[in-house]
């Protein structure tokens, strides 16, 4: 057993030459020992240089998108690529998480005063990006901006139930409602609602500040190279904490296949928009994960119920009623998504559990076609390819699914310009597909805001009881009343279906297995502390 | 030198005539197309508003209007403002010009380095087993289409033996895949029409005259048939460098390469007037001027044209 004394000895080289000369130990054990201490000083050499490198080197998260970026004024587009971007570049007064609920963000503090006043209280010391002070000034100044009819920009129905805004001190902003208005908080967590700054705006104008944006969101815009990369840099002394990465590089991949090639490949960590059919793939991979969410909206059939045989409500009902959206979900989208059983979302407030997944019942369908007197006129379902994730297979199931029951269903595509033209002046022959997107987590901001007078996809749809439900949950601060009336406005809307519901899909990402992050239901992608971890070093 | 001086004279001349062509045409079908308001507001937006914005637009004007400003803004280089990126529609194409060159180039190099000296070993070697496996793959470089040479490459080259990027630009790997995808077809075209060429012309008098005389049969190849058989093989040379600046667009959206075709594609699709202008006019003066330097090519090869 070696004494202490030896032992000491044995780790230094001097020690080993002392040991050496007393006779301690052979030439060939010097040698041996000599050799120990030298390969553990380069051994940890070798460690500090990885860990030195480590935290020299920049931690980067690269995302792999469908299609580039577009615009970064957050009022100019509200397009899935672009608010993946915009959310993290600018903050809101406040914030929906992953759990649906509305959490504290630029503002600190919200309530309703009076039935139409809502006062928010913002949070102080928050800077832009270019270090001007963020105050009730700017927030005035963004929404005002985001409902003024000379602006050039795109939100102009999310804050236009606002009368006015005062400002009476730099952290109060109060929003005076022309009627009162139950989801104001919800409005302003979402499209629309990220702050700007207003001297900075002022000063370079839309253009610029389009092309250079200053927020006050973990992220700012480094560099941008169009169809190639979009680099942003985290903000060190961020209000709500430096996120877990240095930087975000977004990658337009708008190919499928070399979008999961580069997944597999490690050339990307998160990547968007997997169809169900590629799952496999990713999540057998041993380095990938899959995660979903379910979309917070449908896919649904708009129907031009003016045209025959679509005025018919027998011959409407028909169709829902021929489709087996069961099969659907399970054959083509492997189980990833949920029947609906109404026009209002799973997940958002006042939807309705108790009523049963949309039927599919062929027969009924039949005997409805025949009370319909259908004499076999042409049904055209018109729609572009890869708008949807798998619009074009389930169109095609769709047609074959009418056709099981008697219907003389066509199929036809068109080029996406004249789909968009097509939704301008409503000529669509007969169906086509929408993805309405609850905006709000409420019927309000989907079903009303589709179905109400000149909504999206009103057409020719009217119902007295319909709309005198919509106006008085929109403006009514009960919410055991717009429960109810919810609730009856979707059994209307069944019974008369404007809009036949198809399936709520999941939405699918590709992600490396170091990455922790979740979707949203509302297609906003998070990379805020409390969504974002990376599990490797 | 005078008569090249007015041969060249009147080749600039064609040029420009030629440029002035296909800018009036992609004007006149770009208008025929559709309106392109609908496609910049959201759906709900209100008819008062798309009215504004046509106005700002200019497209409330007689297109006779809408011509004459075009053709004043464009001999200044100026093609407007595009709708969706708003900025330069003149600006937004050049930045892409050189991820442009750099692809066709790369392509055009990878193209000719493989094409000529494989299509002149398969002449002087016809009817061998190299000559028809030479050809084979020709066949199915020209066969293939462009999208599964891509993928394909991406997956065996890239997934499997993890030798170059899947996608991107950045160094010179990154270049590889693409290069190898958008020139295929022009290997394969060069390949073949230099096989024919160098066959025609080995069955010349004066081939057969130099072989007589005993001259060596390397520089009978490259003084006497190659210089023959160069005028088709530039000229295939030049049609193949004009598409591959023009005709990249599949390989760059399989490789997510930042060039013109993806662009112009794009903003066919958004009715952008101004970028989709802009990319045709200069895609058609790299062709124009592709086919000068062929036309130039052709008189220093060829004496008896400058004649």
């Amino acid at each position: 057993m070696e004494d202490s004394g030896t032992k000491r000895d044995g780790t230094t080289v001097d020690g080993l030459v002392r040991m050496l000369r007393d006779g301690r130990i052979s030439r060939r054990g010097f040698l041996a020992g000599a050799a120990g201490i030298v390969g553990s000083m380069a051994a940890a050499e070798g460690i500090l240089a990885r860990v030195a490198g480590a935290q020299g080197a920049k931690k980067t998260l690269v995302v792999g998108q469908s299609a580039d970026v577009s615009k970064l004024d957050p009022q100019l587009s509200t397009t899935v690529n672009d608010i993946a971007v915009t959310f993290n570049i600018f903050d809101n007064l406040l914030s929906r998480h992953r759990d649906g609920k509305l959490y504290p963000s630029l503002a600190t503090e919200w309530k309703l005063v009076n039935p139409t006043l809502w006062q928010f209280k913002l949070r102080q010391g928050v800077k832009f990006h270019n270090g001007d002070r963020l105050t009730s000034a700017d927030v005035k100044f963004t929404f005002e901006r985001s409902y003024d009819p000379n602006a050039k920009v795109i939100t102009k129905t999310i804050l236009n139930t606002i009368e006015r805004i005062d400002t009476p001190d730099p952290y109060t902003v109060n929003l005076i409602t022309k009627k009162p208005d139950p989801l104001m908080p919800a409005r302003v967590a979402y499209y629309a609602g990220q702050i700007m700054p207003k001297a900075y705006f002022q000063k370079v104008g839309d253009d610029e500040f389009n092309a250079k944006p200053v927020g006050s969101g973990p992220l700012k815009l480094a560099s941008w190279v169009r169809d190639d990369r979009m680099v942003l840099d985290a903000i060190k002394d961020y209000w709500g904490g430096k996120i877990e990465v240095d930087q975000i590089v977004f990658r337009p991949l708008p190919e499928l296949a070399p979008r999961i090639a580069a997944l597999l490949k490690g050339e990307v960590d998160l990547i968007t928009k997997i169809p169900p059919d590629q799952v496999d793939q990713v999540a057998k991979n041993p380095t990938t994960k899959i995660e979903g969410v379910l979309y917070g909206g449908l896919y649904c059939m708009s129907v031009a119920s003016q045209k025959p045989p679509l005025d018919s409500k027998p011959f409407r009902q028909a169709l829902s009623l021929a489709i087996d959206r069961e099969l659907i979900l399970k054959e083509l989208w492997r189980g990833q998504g949920a029947v609906p059983n109404s026009l209002v979302v799973k997940g958002d407030s006042h939807y309705d559990p108790s009523l049963p997944p949309l039927k599919y019942d062929p027969d009924k369908a039949k005997q409805l076609l025949k009370e319909a007197n259908y004499k076999g006129e042409e049904l055209t379902l018109e729609t572009p390819i890869g708008t949807l994730v798998m619009d074009k297979e389930m169109s095609e199931v769709l047609t074959s699914m009418w056709k099981d029951v008697g219907i003389n269903a066509k199929l036809e595509q068109l080029e996406y310009s004249v789909y968009q033209q097509k939704i301008r002046e409503k000529s669509f022959k007969g169906l086509r597909w929408t993805d309405p997107t609850s905006a709000y987590n409420d019927p309000d901001g989907m079903m009303w805001r589709h179905l109400a007078q000149g909504g999206v996809n009103a057409y020719w749809f009217r119902n007295p009881r319909f709309d005198e439900l919509g106006e008085a949950a929109r403006y009514s601060v009960d919410e055991k009343f717009r429960g109810e009336a919810y609730r009856e406005m979707a059994r209307i809307e069944l019974e008369f279906l404007p809009l036949i519901p198809v399936i709520q899909p999941m939405e699918l990402y590709g992600l490396q297995k170091y990455v922790d992050w979740k979707p949203y239901a509302n297609q906003m992608m998070e990379f805020r502390r409390f969504n974002l971890k990376l599990t490797r070093a | 030198m005078q008569g090249f001086g007015r041969f060249l004279i009147y080749r600039l001349l064609r040029l420009m005539v030629a440029l002035w062509c296909v800018v009036t045409v992609v004007f006149v079908v770009m208008r025929l197309s559709g309106d392109p308001v609908p496609l910049m507001l959201p759906p709900d937006a209100p008819i008062a508003e798309m009215e504004r914005l046509r106005h700002e637009m200019g497209l409330d004007r007689p297109i006779y209007v809408q011509y004459g400003v075009f053709v004043n803004q464009a001999v200044q280089g100026d093609f407007g403002r595009s709708i969706n990126f708003r900025t330069s529609a003149m600006r937004v194409v050049w930045e892409r010009i050189p991820a442009t060159l750099e692809l066709a180039f790369a392509s055009f190099v990878c193209a000719i380095v493989v094409a000529i000296p494989a299509g002149v070993l398969s002449a002087i070697r016809r009817g061998s087993t190299y000559d028809n496996i030479v050809m084979g793959v020709a066949l199915v470089g020209q066969a293939a289409p462009t999208f599964y040479i891509g993928i394909m490459l991406i997956l065996v080259c890239s997934l499997w033996l993890n030798l170059f990027p899947t996608s991107g630009r950045g160094e010179w790997r990154h270049l590889v895949l693409p290069a190898v995808t958008l020139g295929a077809f022009a290997m394969a075209s060069i390949a073949r029409i230099t096989r024919s060429a160098v066959l025609e012309i080995l069955q010349a008098d004066y081939i057969r005259t130099a072989r007589a005389k005993g001259l060596p049969e390397f520089w009978t190849l490259a003084k006497h048939t190659m210089r023959n058989a160069a005028i088709p093989i530039v000229t295939i040379v030049g049609l193949q460098l004009g598409n591959l600046l023009g005709g990249a667009v599949v390989t760059e959206t399989i490789f997510s390469w930042p060039g013109i075709g993806r662009l112009a594609i794009q903003s066919i699709y958004n009715r952008d007037y101004p970028i989709v202008q802009s990319c045709v006019f200069i895609t058609a003066a790299m062709f124009v001027i592709l086919n000068l330097l062929v036309d130039v090519a052709y008189g220093i090869l060829d004496p008896r044209i400058r004649r």
